[in-house]
């Protein structure tokens, strides 16, 4: 029969629709409305999985986060989801979900045998061995242990769901919907705050879905129902379910998860699978209530052993008994709740109470309906190895340390309550120091550091009706202080039961001569001996203890464990638990989807794409692209089957012999403008600007204050206070910034002011010896001689109508003009160039040919200013003023700055001219030397020179100009090539400059 | 003291692990030392170990203000390389790695030293091209590296993204073979157990207030635990420095920041190596509890705080995912940060410093974890000779002064940029 | 995420905006003569404090100016964020 501990009365499942689902191949049936937990335990099914170390059966200990071994694994393929905890896993049609960390099946598991072979593996114990011989550690043993590491199988396939997220801010953020939230919520959005309400579950309402409480003359499920329905009915509230706040970090940012898909039968395919909130809250209030902590005791970790919080909850909320014969093992009133819906229920529970009494209304309840209780006895071992079929009991003794008498109960499930702890990871995480509280017994919040209140249970506040004071006057006194609105909503009246005196006893002394494993961190397999252990050892601060035997560090944090830890740590210690101390809480509070953090930027989405506004034209013809930082561009325009190689020859031998253009938009492009501005350029660039002529441009470089080139460029001067800066596509976006801050900061008397333009021109370089020719056609109206545009000129024109800027400036070392005109036009001035230059030759080159015209010119780029060189390491030295100052000229007295023999630019040619030297090779004297032999500099770019017909390398040489005709080796043992150079100038091509001055 | 082995293991079993003595003492300070390390984390635990194993120099105190192995010994990613380009990086780190071959042994303490291999992805020929320069320096050191193209690549972690979506195409990598991980945490309390054993005194919760110094020359330290004598005393407080130094009235080459790292779920191990992505700072690992082990950048302003943002983890992370689309579906567990003490330079100082008697060790930036071996071993040469020894003789503070910067990166002193 | 109030755009998250530095360190004039030590106390020392501390942002992602803060660079709570030529 399926679903036979289901029961009849309760639970808020929708019984009219059944949902199949399969577990482990097999297939059953739930509710709409039930998790994978409550419909496997409607099932009958405990056993889910198994520990991490010593595979030992496990079942469900909770029944939402605070789940510790009810991990599955669901679907498979792309999709497949590891380590899915059950319990928070919404039932949805056709969901598959199997067992993990075992071998061949989860109830008989290959690798059970380590928990056989458990006392030689303590805590700690690969710390001990593995050590001999030396490299089994790497060959043998850590390949064994990693077969056996990991829990669920994660996917090897792109995610095929997609993630979004959203940016919020709200006066009030309040996360949990158990009363004191919702008291809050109503209390802060009925005076006017922005509320923004966040619950974790399916489900609003925390613990009055499962507490018989009365708010107001209604019972507590219908008070929290209205609210809702009433927080969803005013606009200036967002109620969110299925949403948790995992973290809480500085100025009150706050982070949601949403799960906006997994729960749906057959979703939209266009709604993300889950969402990412980024919240600016002005306040948060938190309200995420407390969690049950287990008793410890032999074999408490068995599958059928849960807390009694749980146990409840399946009851009341999903209408599922978790056995029919349960033990409830408490330590104080809040277990009896749990046999009180047994009970009620028809089932008839035995409560074993290690209090001597307690005479609450609760334990009255109890009595009444007739519960077996038997106080001063707990449960000393569970039995049963898949599932608990029975329990030794132990009357304890006056000072419970040992057992007055032991006898067995049968039993199909242990309930277990050991009290409350508060859920502080929130306000831990907004630097509110905690404290330990004597009467809660756990570590509550106390000064805040940030905005931030906690309210609730997860204030220790453990009442319904302190919790619905908090909340109200919580959700009226900072709405007020935010709004100044005075619209107080008084907390109603409420009447719940009243709860007795815990016992702070929680873990059961071993019998005589038994050693029982008593666990305390369930899915790490932490058992009370690895505590003992460590602390035996000297691992004393609780850090100490956490790492050494990874207490706490499992998927659940240690939320069900930490405290038992602390407090057995302090019972050793003989301290009190908060000289212990307790270790740090981080985010998240549960795992969160990396691909909820990242959101959209995946896949082409990963960073942007910069395209120069003409891409769309060399896409159409053949172009090969390049990433150059964001920026595609053209690499070369493939004919044919062309290489690389033989393209880019091809388009730089073109430029030589005829001319070509090239896109060099990607060029960053500053307008500076202003009285001050050649001052200005005349502090951040080496070499003097104030004479510079209008209609003139000029090389420059920039340093950094360390003395180390920062960057090059031409700037033009269009004005008298005008003037166009180019910089490197690399850098375009730092020296803009550097530029802001020497006028900003350094020198806010200059009157001068910068903007990028890099986007607002399209850019073209003509080069070669027919630029000239080509120019006049496309200017007619302008005088192109040397003359009338001579080296390093400027002039204005227009282009056809369309106006346009002119500078004869070369990198190719070519004959060449950049010709400037606004974006939209860049299609429009290519074509025309394309057209005018047909008869002319002209060919596009990309950035390999561009490459190669620089490099066979001795022009330097980005691979040799790398940020380690200094002006003079690229022959620059003409360049540095010594009559003035500037960015970074104090840095060049440096001693190993004016060392003679630092490395310089050369050229290098292969002694065979036929071998290209691959970039990256060093240079030495001697190819055999033994390591580590002396590198004497490096190949910083190759090229095939088109003018030499041989390869022609740049390199950075230690005493470089000395070494000029000297053979070297240029090695690179990562290609396995050692090929004989020669040094030459780095000046290959036309050493004088002449043809770009012809 | 105890010998562990497999054979120890075995017989403590059968006393219930009852028999087992505790790692480290918990000893009272003595009066006078004749030398005090100041911070107990990786660098400070084995500076004492080598200066009494190697210079015996045993009467050492290690002081630690809060507990040993809690600085970025014990919160980083674990990963151990000697890929350096630059000539005092890498023979420095090739040193260390020499170090941690046999570190397992030599402490009798398994650290797990695991050389699984780091892969570098690089994302065009350009970047291709600086590994290559950067590899064939190593190569010429004597280091293993080997250049890996896309198609080797795929055959090693195929999960990797290779398909037409990715924003910037894996084109090769570079490869340390001996690049891999060690267990942290066993480093640190590996190092702690045998300097304890040759009469070390580690002394916890005792922090350094100020400093004894007369005419020129260190005297002793003033503590919580009050004053101690010693006349040499090393500084080892990495993300601590300036807070030290500034009892001093010295200003230092660093700026502490904050790096975060993050894990996820522990999974079934599915990468073997250890990988960085090209196009961004990401980097990741699997641990050997299944953990996929993930950094990345700065948070990118002065912090003293142990813990990061959000923003700076979905930067990072996108990176990861860009690199392995599949990390998309795990999710990620635990995040938590470190203070870096970034230098100038990007490089460490191992040095004496104008007071006689103080030395120095700090600007390990985010690459501390990997010198723990070779830091303490040229420190403590340093402290025994009172000179450095050639591995760290580049490694001058006064490199500031000079101009003999060791730029591995290039990025200047923007020390926030990385 | 940082809240930062930007003197002249008001208050952003920290994404909008990058780091600066030390706003202590004050860049000796142009075509003075420093010493040695002088300047690269400037280049490269910092005092690097525990607590307050004043720093340079750039609204890089807004209205591109450069501004100062004072930040608790252990707590990282902003006192105040002025204009550059204003005292912080």
């Amino acid at each position: 029969m399926s679903q036979k501990f289901r029961l009849n009365k309760v639970g808020y499942i929708n019984r009219d629709k059944k949902i199949s689902f399969k577990f482990n191949g097999k297939k059953y049936f739930g509710f709409e409305g039930d998790t994978l937990a409550s419909a496997l335990l409607a099932n009958g099914i405990h056993l889910v999985g198994r520990s991490f170390k010593y595979h030992r059966p496990r079942g469900f200990i909770g029944a939402g986060v605070e789940e510790s071994n009810a991990q599955v694994q669901l679907y498979s393929g792309a999709k497949t989801e590891p380590n899915a905890i059950a319990t928070t896993v919404e039932l949805v049609e056709g969901l598959v979900a199997k067992s993990q960390n075992c071998w061949p099946s989860v109830s008989f598991d290959f690798g059970a045998i380590n928990n056989f072979l458990s006392r030689f593996f303590p805590a700690g114990f690969y710390y001990k061995t593995f050590m001999w011989p030396k490299s089994f550690w790497y060959k043998i043993y850590e390949p064994i242990i990693r077969r056996a590491a990991g829990l669920g199988i994660a996917p090897l396939k792109p995610d095929p769901d997609r993630y979004e997220h959203q940016f919020e801010h709200c006066d009030v953020l309040i996360a949990g919907s158990g009363p004191s939230g919702l008291a809050s919520a109503l209390a802060a959005a009925k005076n006017g705050a922005r509320v923004i309400l966040a619950e974790d579950k399916p489900r609003f309402g925390g613990s009055l879905l499962t507490d018989e409480v009365t708010i107001g003359n209604k019972k507590g499920k219908d008070w929290a129902d209205e609210a809702v329905a009433q927080l969803k009915s005013m606009p200036n509230v967002i109620i969110k379910n299925r949403s948790q706040v995992f973290g809480y970090y500085d100025h009150n940012m706050m982070v949601m998860f949403e799960r906006t898909k997994d729960h749906i039968e057959n979703p939209n395919k266009f709604i993300p699978r889950q969402r990412l909130w980024y919240i600016r809250a002005k306040e948060v209030i938190i309200s995420t209530g407390s969690i049950e902590r287990p008793l410890v005791f032999g074999n408490n970790d068995r599958p059928g052993i849960m807390l009694a919080s749980a146990a409840k909850e399946y009851i009341k909320v999903f209408g599922v008994a978790v056995g029919k014969k349960p033990i409830i093992f408490t330590n104080n009133d809040s277990g009896y709740d749990a046999a009180i819906e047994f009970k009620k229920n028809g089932i008839n529970p035995l409560i074993f109470d290690v209090r001597e009494n307690s005479e609450s209304s609760t334990v009255q309840e109890a009595k009444n309906l007739g519960i077996d209780i038997k106080f001063s006895h707990g449960v000393v071992n569970a039995k049963g190895y898949l599932k608990v079929n029975s329990a030794t009991i132990g009357k304890l003794n006056k000072d419970k340390t040992s057992y007055e008498n032991l006898y067995d109960v049968s039993c199909d499930s242990i309930c277990v309550s050991g009290n409350w702890t508060p859920t502080v990871h929130l306000s831990s995480q907004s630097g509110n120091k905690l404290k330990f509280d004597e009467k809660v017994n756990a570590f509550i919040p106390n000064q805040s550091r940030q905005n931030e209140s906690t309210i609730g249970s997860a204030n220790g506040s453990f009442t319904l009706k302190e919790a619905l004071e908090e909340g109200f006057n919580k959700g009226y006194n900072l709405s007020k202080k935010i709004n100044g609105k005075d619209n107080q909503t008084s907390s109603p009246t409420s009447n719940e039961k009243s709860y007795g005196k815990q016992d702070k006893f929680w873990c059961m002394p071993l019998p005589n001569k038994k050693h029982y494993k008593r666990c305390v961190d369930f899915q790490n397999d932490v058992y009370v001996s690895d505590i003992e252990l460590a602390l035996r050892e000297g691992f004393r601060s609780i850090e100490h203890v956490k790492r050494y035997t990874t207490l706490g560090m499992a998927t659940d944090q240690g939320r069900t464990s930490n405290l038992n830890g602390l407090q057995l740590v302090s019972n050793i210690e003989k301290k009190i638990v908060p000289e212990v101390g307790h270790t740090t809480f981080r985010p998240p509070y549960t795992p969160v989807t990396i691909g909820a953090i990242v959101g959209r930027e995946v896949g082409k989405h990963y960073r942007p794409t910069r395209k120069s506004p003409i891409h769309e034209w060399h896409e159409k013809n053949n172009a090969v692209f390049v990433d150059a930082g964001l920026w595609l561009r053209p690499r070369y325009y493939k004919q044919d089957n062309e290489t690389l190689m033989e393209a880019s020859k091809r388009e730089a031998n073109n430029v030589r012999k005829n001319v070509g253009i090239c896109d060099v938009t990607s060029l960053g492009k500053i307008d500076i403008k202003g009285p001050n501005a050649a001052e200005f350029l005349n502090r951040v660039y080496t070499n003097a600007w104030m004479k510079l002529p209008i209609g003139k441009a000029r090389y420059g470089v920039m340093l950094r204050e360390d003395g180390i080139v920062f960057d090059d460029g031409t700037t033009t001067r269009i004005s008298e206070n005008h003037f166009h800066m180019t910089t490197t596509t690399a850098q375009a976006v730092n020296v803009l910034s550097h530029l802001e801050y020497y006028l900003q900061v350094v020198w806010p008397e200059l009157a001068v002011n910068v903007l990028s333009t890099t986007e607002q021109w399209a850019g073209v370089a003509l080069a070669g010896p027919n630029s000239r020719n080509l120019l006049s056609k496309l200017f007619p109206d302008i005088d192109v001689s040397n003359e009338g545009i001579p080296f390093m000129g400027y002039k204005e024109s227009n282009l056809f109508g369309v106006p346009a800027r002119i500078f004869r400036i070369s990198f190719s070392g070519e004959l060449a003009y950049e010709i400037n005109v606004e974006s939209g036009y860049g299609v429009f001035m290519w074509e025309k160039i394309m057209e005018l230059g047909k008869e002319m030759g002209i060919e596009p080159y990309g950035t390999e040919a561009l490459s190669t015209l620089r490099i066979e010119m001795g022009h330097v780029a980005g691979s040799e200013i790398d940020g380690r060189v200094i002006a003079s390491d690229l022959s620059l030295d003409g360049m540095l003023s010594k009559k003035k100052d500037f960015i970074g000229k104090r840095s060049l007295n440096r001693n190993a700055f004016l060392d003679s023999a630092r490395e310089k630019i050369v050229g290098v040619v292969p002694v065979d001219k036929k071998t290209m030297i691959p970039e990256g090779s060093h240079l030495v004297e001697d190819s055999s030397a033994s390591f580590p032999n002396p590198k004497l500099g490096h190949i910083s770019a190759s090229c095939w020179s088109v003018e030499y017909n041989n390869p022609f390398s740049l390199a950075i040489l230690k005493d470089g100009k000395k070494k000029i005709g000297k053979k070297l080796f240029a090695l690179s043992p990562l290609k396995n090539t050692n090929i004989e150079v020669e040094i030459v100038s780095s000046h290959y091509v036309d050493p004088k400059g002449e043809r770009v001055r012809s | 003291m105890q010998k562990y082995s497999i054979f120890s293991l075995i017989r403590n079993a059968f006393s219930n692990h009852q028999n087992w003595d505790v790692v480290w003492r918990d000893p009272v300070p003595k009066k006078e030392y004749d030398a005090i390390i100041i911070g107990g984390g990786g660098h400070g635990l084995a500076t004492a170990y080598y200066l009494a194993k190697e210079h015996k120099i045993n009467n050492v105190a290690i002081l630690e203000k809060g507990w040993i192995g809690g600085g970025n010994v014990g919160r980083n990613t674990t990963i151990l390389r000697s890929n350096y380009m630059w000539d005092a990086n890498g023979l420095f780190y090739e040193h260390g790695m020499k170090l941690w071959e046999n570190l397992s042994q030599e402490l009798n303490y398994n650290v797990m030293y695991s050389p699984r291999g780091i892969i570098n992805l690089a994302h065009s020929d350009a970047q291709l091209n600086t590994y290559a320069r950067r590899g064939n320096s190593m190569r010429l050191n004597g280091i293993d590296a080997v250049m890996l193209g896309r198609e080797e690549l795929k055959k090693i972690i195929p999960f990797a993204d290779f398909s037409e979506s990715a924003r910037f195409p894996i084109f090769g990598a570079l490869m340390q073979p001996r690049g891999g991980t060690a267990r942290h945490d066993a480093v640190a309390w590996g190092y702690a157990r045998q300097a304890d054993a040759m009469g070390v005194d580690i002394i916890q919760h005792c922090e350094v207030t100020g400093f004894d110094v007369s005419n020129g020359k260190i005297q002793g330290v003033q503590t919580t635990r009050g004053n101690i004598k010693s006349k040499k005393v090393g500084l080892c407080v990495a993300g601590s420095t300036s807070l030290l130094a500034e009892k001093l009235n010295m200003k230092l080459p660093i700026e502490a920041h904050v790096l975060q790292a993050c894990v996820s779920e522990p999974v079934k191990p599915f990468l073997d190596h250890v990988v960085t992505f090209g196009a961004g700072h990401f980097y990741c690992s699997q641990s050997d509890k299944g953990e996929m082990v993930m950094g990345g950048d700065l948070d990118g302003y002065n912090s003293y705080a142990q813990r990061g943002n959000l923003p700076t983890l979905q930067h990072v992370l996108s990176e990861g995912v860009a690199m392995f689309p599949n990390l998309s579906r795990l999710k990620m567990l635990r995040t938590w940060g470190g203070i870096m003490d970034m230098s100038m330079d990007g490089s460490p100082v191992i040095d004496k410093s104008h007071i006689d008697g103080l030395y120095l060790n700090f600007g390990w930036c985010y690459g501390g974890f990997k010198a723990t071996p070779v830091s303490g071993w040229t420190f403590a040469h340093t402290i025994a000779q009172d000179r450095p020894h050639k591995l760290n003789e580049k490694f001058k503070l006064n490199r500031f002064n000079t101009g003999h910067l060791i730029d591995e990166k290039g990025v200047g002193t923007k020390t926030w940029i990385g | 995420m940082l809240e930062i109030k930007c003197p002249y755009c008001g208050n952003r998250s920290q994404n909008e905006f990058s780091y600066g530095g030390d706003a202590t360190v004050k860049r000796p004039s142009l075509g003075k003569e420093v010493s040695d030590k002088e300047w690269d106390d400037f280049v490269y020392f910092r005092k690097n404090p525990r607590g307050k501390h004043s720093e340079f942002w750039h609204h890089v992602a807004g209205c591109r100016q450069w501004f100062k803060v004072s930040r608790n660079t252990a707590t990282h709570e902003i006192f105040k964020t002025s204009k550059i030529n204003e005292e912080i």
